[in-house]
């Protein structure tokens, strides 16, 4: 083994002996020219002092500690001698230094590189082939179906990978075909789906739909939203009550002078008012509220029940009648009985 | 009751916890388990492991281990003195309608995962069902841990993973934040174990199999692929050879591996 320094104990005195010593522990012979710089004792001084040299010292040392780090499984491939190299810079860089700092990245070194050494002799010694990660992933890329571009692509990400691109289902690929080594459960799930719990989408979307329609049906008519109101229970029974009172106050009027039904319930200018005055009335009647009886023409008329007569639907006998009516008859009843105004005005004063 | 009070203040399973949450329930003892089942209808019995069943199914959709804490604080309930019955049951439910097998991997934690009580085909399989490609990583990390005789300093893995054009440090198209997927998500699901050197400077952790791979993945198939991709028979590989088939090996002091 050669010993790293040529001769001068002005040179680093305090990194004598044990460096030499364990520079003698290489595995492989150092052929690195040692012998290439020569000082003087007037050199020395100023390199000693010269801050811009230690700096590069101590750069070039971690340079060669991260090569280490970064290159690890290329230099623990049996197939090159780089980590030789990087013991030959590092004792060309060793003989220039000169104080702690340096040599304490130097020891750093050591022991980067030692470890490597380390793994590299169990490969030695190991049985069989050894493993090597570099040669896992090259096969790994050629299964994937990489795409190995050939013929100078100038742009190389870095040195080592080979360049290339892998198609979009390379993962896919390769999980298919592990996909044997592995014992896993098939994932279990609803066919239907399972239950989410996340209400507040879905409600947004019901919410917006609600809205349109009802801003559309705001644009063609008010009055039907009216309509909308009178199919209500509510409204029917609110009606209900307001023809009772118009019949009553017509009544009280005259109460010998009979109200025709036909006068009663036609409104001339609207068929549909008409039906629906006779749909009201008819609760009235139902109720025992009110009475139909035909007059000497024969001919219906309707008049509230006095106060004390009211009686419970049941007592009365029961006495059907039905009432038809078209838009046909509407209209030769309001000839023949020369209607020209409702008896029964609308709940608001416009008109259909 | 501060049993109760205890259980129902945890949050979520970090590891600390899960020692607290166990203490807190005992396996009751045969006997205890015997008045247990006098005092319930064979139909309750059922309900509850049909419950343990499900409950078992839907958590496995994530992969992620089931703590016997959260078992009895959610499903098994006021059971608990019944329990090692329940848990009798639906294993043997697992077993005989599902085609899987209920494994304990963790007997401190009481920690269960499912796996898949087939064979597997050689090769790919014949169905063609939408392959996951984070199992092909998982593939990639367990195979260089295993090459390596079980243990594997971090930079080898994250060294190798770059030559696969996947770099922890950037978002990558299938797997989205690598090192998240492989130091948190394969851990969590007991594939991987990423444990931190000690006396490290910087902070340097090294990789193993996790509980899960340990039963769920096959070495010899991981071997058999490996011969495939650098076209030499497994056995060129002598000592992960050994270890991937125990059975035919008469050599001393080898692990006991499946």
């Amino acid at each position: 083994m050669k010993r790293a320094r040529s001769g001068g104990d002005e040179e680093a005195p305090r990194q004598n002996g044990t460096a030499g010593g364990r520079r003698g522990e290489q595995q492989q012979q150092s052929d690195g020219d040692n012998g290439g710089c020569d000082f003087g004792p007037a050199d020395l001084q100023d390199d000693d002092n010269d801050p811009g040299l230690r700096r590069e010292i101590r750069s070039k040392y971690r340079d060669l500690i991260n090569s280490v780090q970064q290159n690890r499984e290329d230099m623990l491939s049996p197939s090159n001698n780089k980590l030789t190299e990087v013991l030959e810079e590092a004792n060309k860089l060793f003989k220039d230094v000169r104080q702690a700092r340096e040599a304490a990245l130097d020891a750093q070194l050591l022991v980067v590189a030692t470890d490597l050494g380390k793994e590299k002799a169990t490969q030695l010694f190991a049985e069989g082939n050894t493993f090597d990660p570099t040669a896992f992933a090259e096969h790994l890329l050629s299964f994937m179906g990489l795409n190995r571009l050939e013929d100078g692509e100038d742009e190389q990400q870095n040195g080592d990978v080979v360049d290339g691109y892998l198609p979009k289902d390379a993962w896919h690929r390769l999980a298919r075909r592990a996909e044997c080594c592995f014992r896993t459960a098939p994932s279990f799930h609803y066919m239907m789906g399972s239950f989410h719990a996340e209400p507040p989408p879905p409600k947004q979307r019901i919410e917006r739909q609600r809205k349109a329609p009802s801003k559309e049906a705001k644009r063609i008519m008010p009055t039907q939203l009216k309509k909308m109101e009178d199919s209500q229970q509510e409204a029917t029974e609110k009606e209900v009550e307001r023809i009772l009172g118009y019949l009553k106050s017509y009544y009280q009027d005259d109460p010998t002078s009979p109200i025709s039904y036909y006068e009663f319930v036609i409104d001339p200018s609207s068929f549909s008012r008409t039906v629906e005055n006779i749909f009201h009335t008819s609760f009235l009647i139902r109720d025992g509220l009110a009475r139909m009886y035909l007059d000497n023409a024969k001919l219906p008329c309707i008049a509230p029940v006095e106060e004390g007569e009211v009686e419970a639907g049941g007592s009365q006998s029961r006495k059907q009648c039905i009432v038809s009516f078209s838009p046909k008859i509407w209209k030769e009843l309001i000839d023949a009985f020369d209607i020209t105004d409702t008896m029964i005005h609308p709940p608001n004063t416009q008109t259909e | 009751m501060t049993q109760r009070k205890r259980l129902s203040n945890t949050q979520s399973s970090t590891q600390n916890r899960e020692e607290d949450d166990d203490t807190t329930f005992t396996q009751p003892s045969t006997s205890q388990v015997q008045r247990g089942l006098e005092k319930v209808t064979p139909a309750q019995v059922d309900q509850k492991t049909a419950e343990v069943v499900q409950y078992f199914l839907v958590k496995d959709q994530k992969k992620m281990p089931v703590r016997r804490a959260d078992i009895v604080k959610h499903v098994v309930k006021e059971y608990r003195n019944i329990y090692p019955e329940i848990m009798k049951r639906a294993a043997h439910t697992f077993d005989q309608v599902f085609g899987l097998k209920l494994v304990e991997i963790d007997a401190k934690s009481h920690t269960y995962i499912l796996i898949n009580k087939l064979e597997t085909t050689d090769g790919a399989s014949p169905i063609s069902s939408p392959a996951n490609p984070k199992m092909g990583l998982l593939f990639v990390i367990l195979s260089v841990i295993f090459m390596k005789e079980g243990v594997v300093k971090e930079n080898v893995i994250w060294n190798t993973l770059k030559k696969l054009r996947v770099d922890p440090g950037k978002k990558h198209e299938d797997f989205g934040d690598v090192k998240k997927v492989v130091t948190d998500e394969f851990v969590r699901q007991r594939y991987l174990e990423y444990v931190r050197i000690p006396h490290t400077e910087p902070v340097e952790h090294e990789f193993r199999w996790g509980q899960r791979a340990e039963i769920e993945v096959s070495k010899a198939r991981i071997l058999e692929f490996m011969g495939e991709l650098h076209g030499l028979e497994p056995q060129s590989w002598s000592q992960q050879y050994r270890e991937a088939h125990p059975a035919s090996n008469t050599q001393p002091g080898t692990s006991s591996q499946r």
